[in-house]
């Protein structure tokens, strides 16, 4: 008998091919809510297949999500509207709901359905414990589904993440903001918009 | 501005365990079961909370395998045991795995109206091929933390069995790989002993 543990590099956990969770579609998702299996209170969104359970946000989240909604609503101007957390449609695997979606047209032009990728002039999300999340998982699935472009409010590192021309699973080309610059949009290149103004204020240091 | 075209932006060491899939208790999973949720031909199973879904169709040699196993263990341990192949095992309110092989005592009418549970299974088996990687993580871990005693992978390209014993956590403290030629007494049969190489299919023949 040979005894030996099993060497570390064995004993990685990634899925692999014979089995991975499963993978629900926008309807069974649908179906699921509307049966009532998921309670009144849970926070959830359909990402590649994945129910995903989303964290109630902080002051700070929240806040920058109401600031960023008028300052887009207002960059944008009539003919557009700004979407906070609502259901966006990227696939039949796929409807999270992003901090901010800004889509042309009235609110009661998206019934019945919600806005699909395609809609979408620009999608934002407000970063600060989803950061890692929202520049990989999120990000990959915004591009697959085509959405043209689509922004970072980084809390953490007090900066704007543009990211442009999506291909495949990536967007080619990424920019990054920092306080003290301003950023455009694609739809409305005239309007300038200042990264501080979607930040917090910085904490003085006492 | 600073322009970092085409390339991504730096990753971020922060711990992000507040993303994580929804998890579904077993009740939930029964009614979303009962509800129709889920099409007939789908094989699932319930591994803290998350539902998976086997990927690959049953193939003969993982077939073979866990039949033989089945019946080698069936025989060791006789009468007034059996074993169980691929059916549901209850490890706790957000777990129900379909291990490949559970032996349990008593007889099968003995769990007519609750499936066996963690405390009731005395020894559980996994035939490894495709599902290697999940057989030694995430389900070793939830045998472990629901104190799965006596825990086998079955190493089918490899033809040895990996056996994990004192649970701790989400850990066993005690893995202990058999090869072919030795022998392995299960805890649950302190007098028997099973040769690795009657357990493991016969070996493919060369050339084939």
């Amino acid at each position: 008998m040979s005894i030996t543990a099993v060497p570390p590099q064995l004993a990685a956990a990634p899925p692999d091919k014979g089995i991975r969770p499963r993978r629900w579609t926008r309807k069974e998702y649908h179906l699921a809510s509307d049966l009532g299996l998921f309670g009144p209170e849970e926070r959830l969104e359909l990402l590649d297949g994945e129910i995903i359970q989303k964290m109630a946000p902080g002051g700070p989240h929240a806040a920058v999500v109401t600031c960023a909604t008028e300052i887009l609503t207002r960059a944008f101007g009539t003919g557009h509207h700004v979407r906070a957390q609502q259901p966006l449609i990227l696939t039949n695997w796929g409807e999270p709901e992003p901090d901010l979606v800004a889509v042309p047209g009235t609110p009661f032009d998206y019934l019945p359905d919600h806005p699909k990728a395609a809609d979408a002039q620009l999608v934002v999300e407000v970063s600060d414990t989803t950061l890692r999340f929202d520049r990989s998982r999120k990000l990959a699935a915004y591009a697959r589904a085509g959405v043209r472009e689509y922004r970072i409010i980084n809390l953490l590192e007090r900066q704007v993440e543009v990211y442009r021309n999506s291909s495949g699973p990536r967007y080619r080309s990424v920019t990054v903001y920092q306080e003290g610059e301003a950023v455009s949009l694609y739809a409305a290149p005239h309007v300038a918009i200042q990264v501080s103004d979607l930040l917090p204020p910085q904490e003085p240091h006492s | 501005m600073s322009a970092t075209t085409g390339h991504k932006a730096p990753p971020m060491a922060l711990s992000e365990e507040e993303i994580r899939p929804r998890r579904w208790t077993r009740e939930e999973y029964y009614r979303a079961a009962d509800l129709g949720l889920f099409r007939p031909e789908e094989r699932l199973e319930l591994l803290d909370g998350e539902i998976y879904a086997k990927m690959s169709p049953k193939k003969p040699p993982h077939v073979t395998a866990v039949g033989h196993a089945g019946d080698i263990l069936a025989d060791l341990f006789g009468p007034g045991y059996h074993c169980r192949a691929e059916q549901p095992l209850v490890l706790n309110d957000l777990s129900e795995p379909e291990p490949d092989l559970v032996l349990v005592p008593g007889t099968r009418f003995d769990y007519q109206t609750e499936h066996p549970t963690a405390t009731t299974a005395l020894l559980v088996v996994e035939v490894a091929d495709t599902s290697i990687r999940f057989d030694r993580g995430r389900k070793r871990e939830a045998y472990a933390r629901a104190g799965i005693r006596d825990y086998w992978v079955l190493n089918l390209p490899k033809r040895r069995i990996e056996v994990h014993r004192d649970p701790a956590g989400s850990r066993y403290r005690s893995v202990t790989v058999y090869q072919e030629g030795d022998t392995i007494t299960p805890m649950a049969a302190p007098h028997v002993t099973v040769r690795v190489s009657d357990l493991l299919p016969p070996p493919p023949v060369p050339g084939e």
